[in-house]
């Protein structure tokens, strides 16, 4: 079952958190209105992957990009201004712009895959005051634990907290 | 607001602090609550709002008809005086990517910089952007004779496989255009997302709530979206830094790679790209003061992020002088006749007047920014920003008319005036700009919620190092009380 | 030929490209009428027709009285091209603009399209039966009054005067008049004194040294075809060549081409051709008629010792016939006849030409209505003749008027009975231009209009009547003609292939006039007159006497001196114009005895001081809507004077100027008269040419030419051939000579010798007819002045030439004219006439530019435009340092437009070998890329290489002085890789490394006395 719990301030959330793990409760997810440094301090996160959609999706345009400018010209050799069928120089700059296009494309792809987002519908464990003014902490923890989770919350001064199925 | 609330005279003449220096760049900001209120509440649309729309739209209406009609009869109605071939359209279109280089500039350069003013501005920035590139993509279209083949310029495929020239100035331009286009319309939407998602919990109407449901991707604030969202964010402001220094290089192709004088040299790419993102910055403030005002978000906006914006638009500004004068000392070492004719013709000759209009628009008027009483005078800057705006349109008036009226080729000298259909398609684009711009301010945020409650000071518990103010830079400062009066 | 369908609904492409561009809104524009049209004018096809393939038609010109030859080229039935016949003993092939505009005075839209009677003040629609029977009655009604009937007809050479005179003595009525407001009639009866032969043949190429007095022999005076061919010859012997002086008021086209011009006033000729002869004072001559006494002095004494050298006059002052027999006696003095002027070769195309004098006396018995029948033929009195005379109110005075012309002129206009004669390339007829050859004239088509040739109605009149049935006792004229040649039907047709035959036209035993006309009143002294300026009106370059004007062709062809198209305008001395305050395009009145005219102002060096000029040719009131309300006439301000020989005096009134408020801008296509030492028109003198060859001082510093002239190759092609760089370039496909199109073994390319051009222009009107190029200057083709108005013409540019004044003419061969010197507007200036057209580059900057591969360079060095892959970014035409190309700005081939430049009948001259370029796109010389291929393809066909020089450009193959010459520069067999080496040749902006693919070769100057 899971525990939706509402902090007013930002030091009650931290030290929430860092109880939670103290007590090797592993399934918290965090709500806040704003990236806060504590709390990412707190939750010591793993670095994000994004990057690597980034490099992926970058390099890939770049290769399209002089590909596509090389193999046309050459498909259909017509000779302008007395320049060479394939010119190397000028197509960097479609190979250039096709890396950022693909590259930043793929690095939003990324994140709403990292992210699980689109989300359609409005899943358990949220409450519209965490993109107000409240940070948020959410459990999901065996039912025989649920009391030991929901007292660490309350003492560290949450607002109220909610039990959810 | 601040010239209004302090008589003339009486400033004390104390250091301003800056937004670097400032402990806490919102004093005027309590907390997150309010942040919601005050920039929810601005959404709804007045009268004035309705007002103005109407007059964008019709203007709008008025340019798509003269284009209608331009079709009909041919371009022979605009002004067009060969060899002088390229016109308004092409002077409008280079003027509209300019604007749309400031967005850009503010969200992802300043980003990297890490600049605390931006976060105020950055927002109407960014759309300002998406819409003047929106505009200035379709002057090629408006420009070419035969516009209902335009997508002959895109690489699509076909079934005898005849492609557009790789080689060609305007194939980069389509590619370019394109990629900032998009690039930066999804930049300003995954901005818009978390707020999205604010405005989502806080609306009342089930219909409203709905829709900003589905455009907010159900967004949830939680900690591993926001991880990831940073990352994303830092990436994308990667890629369009470089993005926004070669869109303008390659507009400015579209001149150095022809061999006229006065358009074949070097220093093209780096004088346009300070040109765009000094047009920006004063397209900026002629949005932002205004909507400030208006939206009465002084206590946002504040005087210290108009200050810190003004300084950049000096810097651009001093950039452009500076290029402006090696034009013509490399036309004079160039010992080409051809080159010194043409500067000469350009600066004394017929288009005197339109280079004069350029250089003390964009030369002498930004020096007043050196004043910082001036800097902090929202009046004055958006006084200055009208006369940059001119400026750097007759900036472009200068690069392309006086080269082709003034050639090679003496037999074919020409002259060159716009006629009613250039001029109304001109004033129907800043109708099509402003349509959009309006429709966005009073739909959407213009002011980034999620990151202005960045650099509002958390709710806390306890006496704590974490009751220090934290600004959007990281650094941690002791807790003094601001000056006060400085935001209004 | 076309029946507008009425569908007022939208067509699917129209729409498509506008809902496309525009989005939604433009859906309520686009209302377009569907046009049905013949593709061949008949079901059945002649024998010698094949759809698609070229007919040519042997004919002569008659456009005026030399008589070239013609090969008209018909396609289906229609012809679309006038080319020189090369068998032609005048012409040579060649043919100046307005023989090649004659095609548009075939399909001329405004032409008459029936016989047409005055019906109750209206001209109305009539049969031919009618016609004739009215023409008829009217005749056997004259009884006595016959005797004084008038018939004026246009001067030619050939049967039918013979032919005409016969059937008027039949009917009792006097001999016609014929009438050409351009034959030079004081020369000619001078030269009838002294040669005994009205034009002798002039030999320049004989002469050492030419001295023209007034004589513009390159454009108006005599046959200007033949003159040129040999003056372009003399010129090119080069070191060898004559030197040439100017004497006269203004610098015309041929004074521009002189070497010297020496300004004197009009009227003071005499007293200087006396001086050159020796047989006057130089320093009263050199005062009299205020120029430079030296100079007189050298050039007489450079006269006397320059044996043979060739004096032609051709003042139209009061006393031109004295001036020409003093030129005369001092050609017979040097023993020039038979060297320099052949009166054995003679030119008979001014035999028995009448002379003004004549018309006038008409005109005046006319006016006091003794004249109860006037019929007019190819004569257009009312604007001909100055107003002064009075014309249209003499001819109210005449009970019935015939009009046999065309095209509804001012005189027709006032007919009440017009029976429109055939064009000349619709019926049959001959001329005879050199003594001893019959040219013939035949119909290269069926008749465009229901017009009929008006010898035939001349033998349906006499039909008519059983009492003169039989007194011409043939069907028709072309049986008439056949029944006199020489050999009968059998030499008859045998001769048309040819176009000539030997022997002579049939001719009147007398003289066309026999009655002389009462002496013309004597003009009043020149210095006497009022007025602070001579007056001095011009035959137009172009234009002529004015009956050249309904053409656009020529209406669009910029004067050759000036650059003028589509507008009058009064030329004025620099320094004249800085006291009197007056600017281009200010207009000024000047006002003579006789009348005013007013017209805008420009500014020329090549008039005196003390001279405004002004050419004849504009300023109908009728004539069609290319000639209505274009310009003004100086006639208007001349008064009835004639020289003895009874030629209209042109240069006989003082006037006075008056600057008027109005300023109306010059429409003319020149941007700087001055090349900024540019090097675009150079020029050596003899001594350089003789002298060692060093740098020429034009010359830039840049690449040299030896890198490319051989064959003229780029570097890619170089490149693609392996010769250069990288032998294992993959640049080849269609671009290795080993390709099996073998395109890249050539490379097309041009040699214009500025020797031999003198900017005459026919080269351009050249190229408009056989590239569909539109011409833009008319009234209504103008741009939009005011937003969203009904098309009815307000709020549209009506002016004419609205469209050049904006620069957007379309000429893919300009003639550029640059001047060198003179600055301080002295008579001392040096005239470079540069035909400039697409230079097809090796490197062509408008190439890598076009993003869609709209331009590009053909294997076989053609800079190409494909037209139908044009989307018009222009971005080509900022490329070009030549500024070649042209755009349209307007719907110029739609006929839904009100810019359609081609109305119906026009359409049909349209070469169907070449595309009408669409709206939107760009367009510029390719060379005639069509002729090309078309004589590839021959070769080809006839399983052949093809043959060195064997087919030429249009602009080329017009050209009277033969400067330009086009072949294959790859190829050391064709002229043009010879010409290419000469080391004369250079290229335009070589410094630009564009490795341009034609070759100019430098005028060559001859100063005075060898110096400078």
């Amino acid at each position: 079952m899971g525990i939706v719990a509402a902090f007013r301030e930002l030091d009650a959330t931290v030290d929430a958190i860092e109880d939670l793990k103290r007590q090797k409760i592993s399934d918290v997810t965090v709500y806040t209105p704003t990236p806060r440094h504590e709390i990412e301090e707190a939750v010591s996160p793993p670095t994000s992957p994004v990057r690597r959609f980034t490099l992926i999706g970058g390099f890939c345009g770049a290769c399209f990009g002089y590909w596509i400018a090389v193999w046309t010209s050459d498909y259909w050799p017509l000779v302008v201004g007395g320049k060479a069928i394939a010119t190397w120089i000028p197509f960097t700059i479609i190979g250039f712009e096709l890396m950022v296009l693909i590259g930043a494309l793929a690095t939003v792809a990324g994140m709403f895959i990292n992210s699980r987002i689109p989300k359609i519908t409005m899943t358990v464990g949220f409450d519209p005051r965490f993109t107000h003014g409240h940070y948020g902490i959410w459990v999901q923890e065996a039912p025989e634990r649920a009391r030991i989770v929901e007292e660490t919350l309350r003492r560290h001064g949450a607002e109220d907290v909610r039990h959810e199925d | 607001m601040a010239t209004v609330a302090r008589p003339r005279g009486a400033t004390d003449l104390s250091p301003r602090p800056n937004v670097a220096s400032a402990n806490q760049q919102l004093p005027g900001v309590a907390d997150y609550e309010q942040v919601d209120r005050d920039i929810g509440g601005s959404l709804t649309p007045t009268a004035g709002w309705f007002g103005a729309l109407a007059v964008a739209i019709a203007l709008f209406l008025w340019g798509a008809g003269t284009w209608t009609y331009q079709i009909y009869w041919g371009l022979g109605n605009a002004g067009y005086n060969p060899p002088v071939m390229w016109g308004v359209y092409i002077i409008s279109f280079v003027f509209w990517v300019g604007i749309g280089h400031a967005g850009t500039l503010i969200s992802a350069i300043l980003y990297l910089f890490r600049a605390g003013f931006r976060t105020t501005i950055y927002r109407c920035a960014e759309a300002m952007t998406v819409f003047a590139v929106m505009t200035a993509g379709l002057f090629p279209i408006i420009h070419i004779g035969r516009p209902w083949k335009f997508f002959w310029l895109i690489p699509y495929p076909n079934w005898r496989l005849i492609w557009p020239n790789f080689k060609s100035p305007l194939v980069w331009d389509v590619f370019a255009i394109s990629t900032y286009l998009t690039v930066s319309a999804t930049f300003l939407y995954v901005g818009l997302v978390p707020d999205i998602a604010v405005l989502r919990d806080r609306a009342t109407n089930p219909v409203r709530k709905r829709i900003l449901a589905v455009m907010s991707l159900g967004w949830r604030n939680s900690e591993k979206e926001w991880r990831h969202f940073a990352r994303m964010y830092l990436f994308l402001a990667a890629f369009s830094t470089p993005l926004v220094l070669s869109v303008h290089s390659v507009v400015s192709f579209d001149f150095a790679m022809a061999i006229n004088p006065g358009w074949h040299t070097t220093i093209f790419p780096p004088y346009f790209v300070a040109g765009a993102i000094f047009s920006g910055i004063g397209m900026v403030f002629t949005i932002i003061i205004p909507i400030r005002k208006f939206f009465r978000l002084q206590h946002y906006v504040t005087i210290n992020h108009l200050d810190a914006a003004a300084k950049l638009c000096l810097f651009t500004s001093l950039v452009v002088g500076c290029a402006y004068l090696v034009e013509f000392w490399v036309a004079w070492y160039s010992a080409n006749q051809f080159e010194q004719k043409y500067f000469w013709n350009r600066v004394f000759g017929e288009w005197w007047w339109a280079a004069w209009i350029m250089l003390t628009c964009n030369m002498v008027f930004p020096l007043s920014l050196f004043s910082q009483r001036l800097r902090r005078n929202p009046g004055w800057l958006f006084i200055l920003s009208i006369f940059i705006n001119l400026g750097m349109w007759f900036e472009r008036f200068v690069i392309i008319v006086p080269t082709l009226s003034h050639e090679f080729e003496p037999w074919q000298w020409a002259h060159y005036a716009p006629s009613w259909v250039d001029i109304s398609i001109l004033i129907g684009s800043f109708g099509w700009f402003f349509m959009w711009f309006l429709l966005f301010i009073k739909q959407l945020p213009v002011i980034a919620i999620a990151e202005v409650k960045e650099i509002v000071p958390p709710r806390l518990r306890s006496p704590h190092p974490h009751e220090d103010a934290i600004d959007v830079t990281g650094r941690h400062q002791a807790y003094e009380p601001d000056t006060p009066g400085e935001f209004d | 030929m076309t029946e507008p369908s009425g569908s007022a609904g939208v067509k699917r492409r129209d729409f498509l490209k506008v809902l496309g561009a525009a989005g939604a809104v433009t859906t309520s524009v686009g209302c377009f009428q569907e046009d049905v049209e013949k593709l061949i004018p008949y079901l059945v096809s002649p024998d010698d027709t094949v759809p698609g393939v070229s007919t040519y038609f042997a004919t002569t010109c008659r456009e005026c009285a030399a008589g070239c030859g013609l090969i008209a080229e018909t396609r289906d039935g229609r012809a679309i091209k006038l080319e020189g016949n090369p068998a032609h003993p005048v012409n040579h092939g060649a043919l100046c603009a307005r023989g090649q505009a004659s095609l548009q005075g075939l399909y001329n839209p405004d032409r008459y399209r029936h016989p047409m009677a005055r019906r109750n003040g209206k001209l109305e629609r009539i049969t031919w039966d009618e016609g004739i029977r009215t023409l008829r009655e009217r005749i056997a009604g004259l009884g006595a009054g016959a005797a004084n009937a008038v018939f004026v007809n246009q001067h030619e050479s050939g049967s039918f005067p013979a032919f005409l005179d016969q059937w008027l003595a039949g009917y009792g009525m006097p001999a016609h008049l014929s009438y050409d407001g351009e034959a030079p009639h004081a020369v000619m009866q001078a030269n009838r004194q002294t040669y005994g032969a009205a034009w002798p043949a002039l030999d320049f190429t004989a002469a050492k040294l030419i001295v023209a007095v007034g004589a513009d022999f390159l454009e108006m005076w005599g046959a200007s075809v033949p003159q040129q061919l040999s003056f372009a010859d003399a010129r090119a012997k080069l070191a060898d060549a004559p030197r040439f002086v100017y004497i006269g008021p203004r610098r015309s086209l041929t004074g521009l081409n002189a070497d010297e011009w020496l300004a004197c006033k009009p009227g003071s000729e005499l007293a200087i051709v006396n001086a050159l002869a020796g047989k006057g004072d130089v320093a009263a001559a050199a005062t009299a008629g205020g120029v430079d006494q030296a100079a007189l002095q050298r050039l007489a004494g450079e006269l006397a010792a320059t044996k043979p050298s060739l004096v032609l006059s051709g003042v139209t002052t009061a006393n031109a016939l004295d001036v020409a027999l003093a030129v005369n006696a001092l050609n017979v003095a040097a023993g020039n006849v038979g060297v320099t002027i052949k009166p054995a070769e003679a030119l008979t195309g001014f035999d028995r030409v009448g002379s003004p004098n004549d018309l006038r006396d008409a005109v005046q018995r006319m006016a006091s209505g003794a004249v109860p029948i006037a019929m007019f033929r190819g004569v257009n009195p009312v604007y001909v003749l100055p107003k002064s005379l009075r014309v249209a109110e003499a001819l109210a005075k005449v009970p019935f008027k015939v009009s046999f012309s065309p095209f509804p002129d001012e005189t027709s206009e006032l007919c009440d009975l017009i029976l429109p004669d055939d064009h000349f390339l619709e019926s049959w007829g001959d001329a005879e231009s050199v003594r001893g050859t019959i040219s013939l004239q035949q119909p290269a088509m069926d008749r465009v209009f229901d017009t009929r040739a008006t010898a035939d109605v001349l033998i349906g009149v006499t039909k008519g009547d059983p009492a003169t049935a039989n007194r011409i006792p043939v069907a028709d004229y072309r049986s008439w003609l056949i029944g006199r040649f020489p050999g009968g039907a059998q030499a008859f047709g045998a001769a048309l292939a040819r176009g000539t035959a030997p022997g002579s036209p049939a001719q009147n035993a007398t003289a066309s006039r026999t009655v002389a006309a009462a002496p013309a009143p004597a003009p009043a002294p020149l210095e006497g007159q009022q007025g602070d300026f001579y007056f001095v009106a011009y035959p137009s370059p172009v234009l002529g006497d004015g009956r050249a004007t309904n053409k656009p062709w020529l209406q669009e062809l910029p004067d050759p001196v000036t650059k003028i198209a589509w507008q009058s305008w009064i030329e004025i001395h620099p320094t004249t114009a800085a006291r009197l305050g007056i600017e281009n395009g200010d207009h000024i009145t000047v006002t003579t005895a006789a009348g005013s005219v007013n017209a805008p102002a420009y500014i020329f060096m090549g008039v005196r001081q003390d001279v405004v000029a002004m050419a004849t040719g504009r300023g109908h009131t009728g004539y069609g809507r290319y000639a209505q309300n274009v310009g003004v006439n100086p006639l208007d301000a001349l008064p009835v004077a004639h020289d003895a020989s009874g030629g209209l005096a042109l240069a006989t009134v003082k006037a006075r100027l008056t600057k008027t408020a109005d300023h109306s801008p010059i429409i003319s296509t020149e941007g700087s008269a001055r090349q900024h030492a540019r090097g675009i028109g150079r020029a050596v003198t003899v001594a350089e040419l003789n002298g060692p060859e060093e740098e020429e001082v034009e010359h830039f510093a840049g690449d040299n030419k030896h890198d490319f002239l051989p064959g003229l190759r780029s570097p890619v092609a170089n490149d693609a051939q392996g010769v250069l760089g990288n032998p294992k370039s993959k640049d080849k496909g269609m671009y290795d000579p080993e390709h099996w199109s073998g395109m890249a073994k050539r490379r097309w390319a041009m040699a214009i010798d500025l020797a031999r051009c003198t900017g005459c222009s026919a080269c351009v009107t050249a190229c408009y007819a056989e590239n569909n190029i539109p011409t833009v200057g008319a009234p209504w083709q103008g741009r939009s002045l005011r937003p969203f108005h009904s098309g009815d013409g307000n709020g549209w540019d009506t002016r004419p030439g609205a469209n050049i004044l904006k620069g957007r003419e379309m000429q893919w061969i300009r003639i550029e004219r640059y001047y060198e010197g003179g600055e301080d507007g002295s008579s001392d200036f040096d005239t470079r006439f540069v035909p400039m057209m697409c230079q097809h580059c090796g490197n062509a900057p408008c190439e890598p530019v076009c993003p869609v591969y709209a331009t590009y360079h053909s294997p076989d060095g053609l800079n190409v435009q494909v037209y139908n892959r044009c989307v018009g970014t222009r971005y080509c035409s900022n490329g070009c340092p030549y500024k070649v190309r042209y755009f349209n700005w307007h719907g110029y081939g739609e006929p839904a437009r009100r810019q359609y430049a081609f109305p119906e009948p026009l359409n049909w001259q349209l070469n169907p070998d070449v595309t009408v370029r669409g709206k939107g796109v760009m367009e510029k010389c390719s060379f005639c890329v069509q002729r090309i291929r078309e004589a590839e393809h021959r070769a080809k066909l006839e399983g052949r290489e093809l043959v060195a020089d064997e087919f030429t450009t249009s602009c080329a193959q017009a050209c009277p002085s033969r400067a330009i010459t086009f072949g294959d520069a790859a190829d050391e067999k064709w002229s043009v890789a010879r010409l290419a080496e000469d080391r004369r040749a250079y290229h335009v902006f070589e410094e630009l490394n564009t490795f341009t693919a034609v070759v100019y070769l430098k005028k060559v100057n001859h100063p005075a006395g060898g110096e400078r």
